[in-house]
């Protein structure tokens, strides 16, 4: 159930040894930095034919969309011209600016809770073998546990207002986090460990100077998936709790038939997804550089 | 030919101490109980100060293992090492050490990782800066301190900046294993070379783990000859050269050199022949 979910994306390099021409002398180095930026040339070439298809794609499927949505009962389906006029509809009055801030509130309040219960808890699991046996077993069956089934008795404990959304949000999004931060500390490389010992570092030393800064990678993986789920965690807490925020608007114009109303929120959450995933995938490259060549 | 004849008495005080070391580590067998491996066995020896001492010996039995109890990342179960006099255990800063592998840490630049071992030492950042800058400058790195991580170095600018990370705490003696083994030849007797160089320039003193018999001659002052299963001391070589040295492929070229090359061949190739091959070593259950 999980690999899938635990790999990050920068393939773990359990070993920094690259294959590297060797050079006896400093000056040897500006010729491997050379090659290098010429590949990056012709690399950036293809992307760019890369990123015009990718183009043509959506701009060839929205028409489609649009001809063929124009065809069909408006109960069913609806197009984009007219998905957009009623965005700007329900932006107008206000419908869509008040949702968008609550969901924005469950959401950030939520995914900050879950970071850093996930990473200091995964710190110390992944850490300490005695922490891990006292409770891996727990993490693993609530990550295996469809937390859905969870939300009565979620309600029965904490209402059907703002704290029992962020509960759900923090349960949905909490695991992956705390799961690969867990596994980024085990994986420290044990050579970069005896570098820390060899140099006399203390216990709390080689955690901040050698464990994390190597988890680090491991860290933001775990973030970017957890923030896919703090989303979906977010939107089922709207539908099932107090119906509010992007969640209300799906089911308040679903159950009116203004199926292009509906689809309104449904597309920003899909923004916000594609949205924040990507930051965080940004970020990720950007606090690692080490794991992708020349960076500089 | 005895070499003990070409002795040239070496002045200046023990530096390290080597006293009657011995190790056994537990092998696990297909049953799971296992027997000992006996990997060293009373092993004793000095490096005076500003000496380089090579170990040398069949591969995988027994030269890296003492060297990291020298550095204390082993603990060995009988015997002393002592620095200037006293007894150490643990891992110290009066002892750096070089891997084989360079194992930077790959989130700090070159300047970074040679101001690791300050850092952890509590070295104030002013003279951290300082003295890696000098660190740099001596191994040549200098215009490659802040731009480049670990891995965009090539493996011979790595393996400088870990010598330069042992040099910045100052230790008393450098231990080095088998530091230039992973890196091709030209750039092997360039790091050689510049060893020598900085050894020169610094009067350290340095214990040298190696199976490159090439390496040890040109690189010792004196070579410890290691006899595997278990692991003991076969003969102490000196070697005559005086410093500073030619360069190794003329040295080479000398008869004395060969000679010296031979002898120590000779020692190793025995066991080579009559022994199996080292994990499947002596084995008392």
């Amino acid at each position: 159930m999980s690999e899938q979910t635990i790999a990050p994306t920068p393939a773990p390099q359990r070993d920094k040894e690259k294959p590297m021409p060797q050079t006896p002398t400093p000056a040897g180095a500006s010729t491997d930095i050379e090659q290098l930026e010429e590949t990056t040339y012709t690399a950036s070439r293809e992307n760019w034919v890369l990123w015009g298809i990718r183009v043509c794609s959506v701009v060839v499927v929205l028409a489609l969309w649009e001809v063929v949505g124009r065809q069909v009962d408006p109960l069913y389906m609806s197009y984009p011209s007219e998905i957009a006029q009623a965005a700007v509809e329900i932006t107008r009055n206000g419908e869509l600016p008040r949702a968008m801030g609550s969901s924005a509130r469950t959401l950030t309040t939520g995914f900050a809770i879950a970071g850093v219960i996930g990473v200091l808890f995964g710190l110390l699991l992944g850490r300490y073998r005695r922490v891990e046996a006292a409770f891996d077993w727990m993490v693993n069956a609530l990550y295996a546990t469809p937390l859905v089934a969870l939300i009565p008795l979620v309600i029965l404990w904490f209402g059907l207002e703002f704290k029992a959304k962020l509960v759900i949000v923090v349960l949905m999004a909490v695991f992956p986090i705390l799961i690969n931060t867990a596994s980024g500390v085990r994986d420290v490389n044990a050579a970069l460990i005896d570098v820390g010992r060899a140099f006399v570092a203390n216990e709390r030393q080689i955690f901040t100077k050698v464990v994390m800064p190597a988890a680090l990678p491991y860290i933001m993986t775990g973030l970017r998936l957890g923030i896919g789920r703090a989303i979906i965690g977010m939107v089922v807490a709207e539908f099932f709790t107090g119906l509010s925020g992007l969640g209300a608007l799906v089911i308040t114009y679903g159950n009116a038939f203004r199926t292009d109303a509906m689809l309104v929120p449904v597309l920003v959450l899909m923004v916000l997804g594609v949205g924040l995933t990507a930051l965080l995938r940004w970020t990720e490259s950007r606090i690692a550089p080490w794991k992708k060549g020349g960076d500089d | 030919m005895t070499h003990s004849s070409l002795l040239v008495a070496q002045q200046g005080p023990v530096k390290l101490g080597v006293h009657g070391v011995s190790k056994a580590y537990r092998l696990p067998d297909a049953r799971g109980s296992g027997g000992i491996q006996q990997v060293l066995k009373d092993v004793s020896f000095d490096i005076r100060e500003n000496e380089i001492v090579s170990l040398i010996g069949e591969s995988g039995c027994g030269k890296t293992t003492l060297l990291r109890i020298v550095h204390g990342l082993i603990q060995r179960d009988r015997g002393d090492i002592t620095v200037d006099g006293s007894v150490v255990s643990g891992p110290g800063a009066d002892r750096g050490i070089v891997f084989q592998q360079p194992s930077l840490l790959p989130w700090r630049t070159a300047r970074r990782n040679v101001e690791f071992g300050l850092e952890i030492a509590g070295t104030p950042r002013s003279r951290r800066r300082e003295r890696a800058a000098e660190l740099l400058e001596l191994i040549g790195l200098s215009r490659f301190a802040d731009r480049y991580y670990p891995h965009q170095l090539s493996g011979g600018m790595q393996q400088r900046v870990g010598l330069a990370r042992a040099l910045a705490i100052d230790p008393e003696v450098l231990l080095m294993d088998e530091p230039f083994s992973a890196l091709d030849a030209q750039t092997r007797e360039v790091l050689q070379a510049e060893l020598l160089r900085i050894h020169g320039a610094t009067k350290m003193t340095v214990l040298f783990v190696t199976h490159d018999l090439d390496e040890a001659v040109y690189l010792s002052d004196r070579i410890v000859v290691l006899a595997a299963h278990p692991g003991r001391v076969k003969e102490i070589v000196e070697v005559p050269f005086e410093r500073p040295r030619l360069d190794l492929p003329t040295l080479r070229t000398t008869p004395e050199f060969a000679a010296l090359r031979t002898h120590i061949w000779n020692l190793i190739r025995p066991a080579e022949q009559t022994a199996p091959s080292c994990s499947r070593g002596e084995i008392h259950v």
